[in-house]
């Protein structure tokens, strides 16, 4: 046991880090968001700087895929990061070629990222598919979740390169697994603004975040947000077991939509604008809880998996 | 970051997993269900603990030096795990073994160490503790109890309240003020008081939780010897932030909340309530409670083996754990719906048992202000 990064994980973030300071940013979020465009140079960035190979890199592995995902959600990269590079390469063995986009056959409601994907990672039943996506096969949504989404057409869904007899099930742990540490990196950036906002924000004379009743409520997200993170980095480094990835998918959805309700009422009406960034982060939240199947789905599949609860 | 266990503690695990099938009597849950103050469960404790100790068990991680095996601080923490994911047999030893002992090794004389380090790690002693007084509990500084020195004496005078284990307890570790001027955190020592001085009155506090769950301790005139002060003079607060630091992760309690969740799920899998997908949900959200709480517990026991002093992720830890727990208590009465009024039944055991998660050993509230100074950095509350 060990709960320390590494010198080797630590030089990995400094890395990521540096990079997204220049490339990404809750700003450049806003701007994309605005034209619902994808950011192709914060993605072609990431891919050169060999970010997108670390999940199957010799000296890396799943976790730090996990933790370089957690900082491009917290730096609000308007990238698939976490379907590319994290998900993508567990679940197939190779890296496909991205922007990838995850999908489950039978759903035909918006998609993250649909209209830039160049590859579609289906979950269909026990099995995943890889199917190449081009822009003929998706209608964009027009969304203010923070994402760009799209819907797939059911031709794309249903054809492409099926894998081996275990796929599927990889496919939905590593799925659960990049949904809990995508919304571990939006949930600790909400939460950092909202006490950076409540530190200067004066209201009676004093900051509104001296006041108790609002440090306790903060306190109570830092918590939620503190267990989703260890217990995501313990799934990833084990390989995102079947029960653990229910488990921390559950916990972390769970959570968002805590953050989320918890960083805007404490806000205030500042929150609602598009000047402040809170929404850029606190809409994602949302929208992570609204993938695969919604935020329900992988506690019942928890029931399922621990205590054999009928589905 | 490393999250498997070193193969000598998942050995360990297994060695003790199988002791405990060995030495724990079939009625342990029986007799464990009035809580452990009851005179039934601090008997079975005293012996069990004896043949923890009789292993080398059960103070493990103290120093070889103080009768202890060097052990890390992860194989002690599975015996933690394993002891409450079976009820905590220890009774209140957890106490001794992971406090009050490293607090004498640290702060005590030649005399004092040489008197009750291996007592406790025989697990011949009882311990409670002297910490509330009726208007000292979360304001712990405000305590009033006067020990007033009469030579190589304290004259001891006042009153302790919702003291656990103190009817059977052969000694208590007791906060006092020692200068009667001073006011909050100065002036207060710590006394290892015998519990059979003449003036010491225990009365025990009926209530809802268990048996002989809380007591009042009167202390009228109870000399002390200044030998049995532990630290210096006046400087006790010290010495109990130092086992304060270590008590509020003493307890894996999410270790026996888990183990009671899996029990209601069977339960309710039984009863056919487990197809209701809304119930598979509240189930499935404490199971993920405790399981974070066990992530936040291994991160401070991680702090721990590399020699480091505690930090807020002791409160992290905490408030995680109380909040599984609860979780799992209320859940107990949905699972068993009206079952759950039966004193004896499961249910309303493990209920009582989770009713005071959140406020024992510190109130949630103190901990919310602690993460939210220290760890956000909020700024200063005034109210």
């Amino acid at each position: 046991m060990d709960f320390e990064l590494s010198d080797d994980q630590r030089a990995v973030l400094e890395a990521v880090d540096a990079l997204l300071a220049r490339h990404a940013g809750p700003a450049r979020a806003i701007e994309l968001a605005a034209k619902s465009a994808y950011d192709a140079a914060l993605d072609t960035a990431l891919d050169e700087a060999g970010f997108d190979g670390i999940a199957l890199a010799e000296e890396t592995g799943a976790l730090e895929a996990a933790l370089v995902t957690e900082r491009v959600a917290g730096a609000a990269g308007t990238v698939a990061f976490a379907a590319t590079a994290l998900v993508a390469p567990l679940v197939a063995g190779r890296a496909l070629p991205g922007p990838v986009a995850l999908v489950r056959a039978a759903a035909d409601g918006p998609i993250r990222f649909a209209a830039s994907a160049r590859t579609l990672l289906v979950l269909d039943g026990e099995r995943a598919r890889i199917a190449p996506l081009s822009a003929a096969d998706v209608t964009p949504v027009h969304s203010n979740f923070g994402y760009p989404f799209g819907r797939i057409s059911a031709a794309a869904r249903a054809r492409g390169e099926t894998l081996g007899p275990a796929s599927g099930e990889r496919l939905l742990a590593w799925w659960r697994v990049a949904l809990a540490v995508e919304a571990l990196g939006a949930m600790d950036a909400a939460l950092r603004l909202t006490v950076r906002y409540l530190t200067q924000r004066e209201q009676f004379g004093r900051p509104i975040g001296s006041f108790q009743a609002v440090q306790h409520r903060l306190a109570e997200c830092a918590v939620q947000i503190e267990g989703v993170r260890w217990l995501v980095y313990e799934a990833a480094a084990q390989g995102a077991r079947t029960e653990a990835a229910a488990c921390v998918a559950g916990l972390a959805l769970a959570a968002a939509g805590h953050v989320h309700r918890e960083t805007h009422q404490l806000s205030g009406a500042i929150g609602y604008t598009t000047e402040h960034e809170l929404h850029v982060f606190s809409l994602r939240l949302l929208a992570l809880r609204l993938e695969c199947g919604g935020a329900g789905e992988p506690l019942r599949a928890l029931a399922r998996e621990r205590w054999g609860a009928p589905a | 970051m490393e999250f498997e266990w070193a193969p000598e503690d998942a050995a360990y695990r297994a060695e003790l997993r199988a002791f405990l099938a060995a030495e724990l009597p079939p009625d342990w849950a029986k007799l464990s269900k009035d809580g452990p103050g009851s005179d039934a469960q601090l008997e079975f404790s005293r012996r069990f603990c004896a043949r923890l100790a009789e292993r080398g068990w059960l103070t493990q991680h103290w120093p070889a030096a103080y009768g202890g095996r060097d052990a890390s601080a992860w194989r002690h923490a599975v015996l933690g795990e394993e002891m409450w994911a079976h009820g905590e047999p220890r009774g209140s030893q957890y106490m001794n073994v992971n406090w009050i002992g490293p607090a004498i090794m640290k702060y005590g004389s030649e005399a004092q160490k040489a008197l009750h380090l291996p007592r406790i790690s025989s697990g011949a002693v009882l311990w409670c503790q002297g910490f509330s007084e009726p208007n000292a509990g979360s304001d712990l500084a405000a305590l009033r109890t006067r020990a007033d020195r009469d030579g190589e004496v304290y004259v001891v005078n006042g009153q302790k309240i919702w003291t656990s284990y103190c009817n059977k307890a052969d000694y208590c570790f007791l906060l006092v003020r020692s200068d009667p001027e001073s006011r909050r955190n100065k002036g207060i020592s710590v006394l290892l008081m015998p519990m059979d001085l003449e003036g010491v009155e225990v009365r025990e506090i009926p209530s809802v939780v268990g048996e002989r769950y809380f007591h009042e301790v009167f202390l009228r005139d109870v000399r002390v010897p200044v030998s049995a002060r532990l630290g210096p003079e006046h400087e006790g607060w010290d010495v109990v932030s130092y086992a304060l630091a270590y008590e509020r992760v003493g307890a894996a309690r999410y270790a026996k909340a888990a183990l009671v969740l899996d029990a209601l799920a069977e339960a309710a899998k039984a009863s056919g309530r487990l197809a209701d997908a809304a119930l598979q949900e509240r189930l499935a959200e404490a199971r993920a409670l405790c399981e974070a709480a066990r992530v936040l517990a291994y991160r401070v026991i991680d702090g721990r083996a590399k020699g480091r002093p505690p930090t807020v992720d002791t409160n992290l830890a905490r408030v995680a754990g109380t909040t599984a727990d609860k979780r799992v208590g209320e859940l107990a009465l949905e699972v068993f719906g009206s079952e759950a009024l039966v004193y004896e039944s499961f249910a309303a055991a493990n209920f009582r048992l989770s009713m005071t998660a959140g406020v024992a050993v510190g109130a949630t509230e103190v901990q919310l202000n602690l993460i939210a100074a220290r760890w956000l950095q909020l700024p200063k509350s005034g109210a």
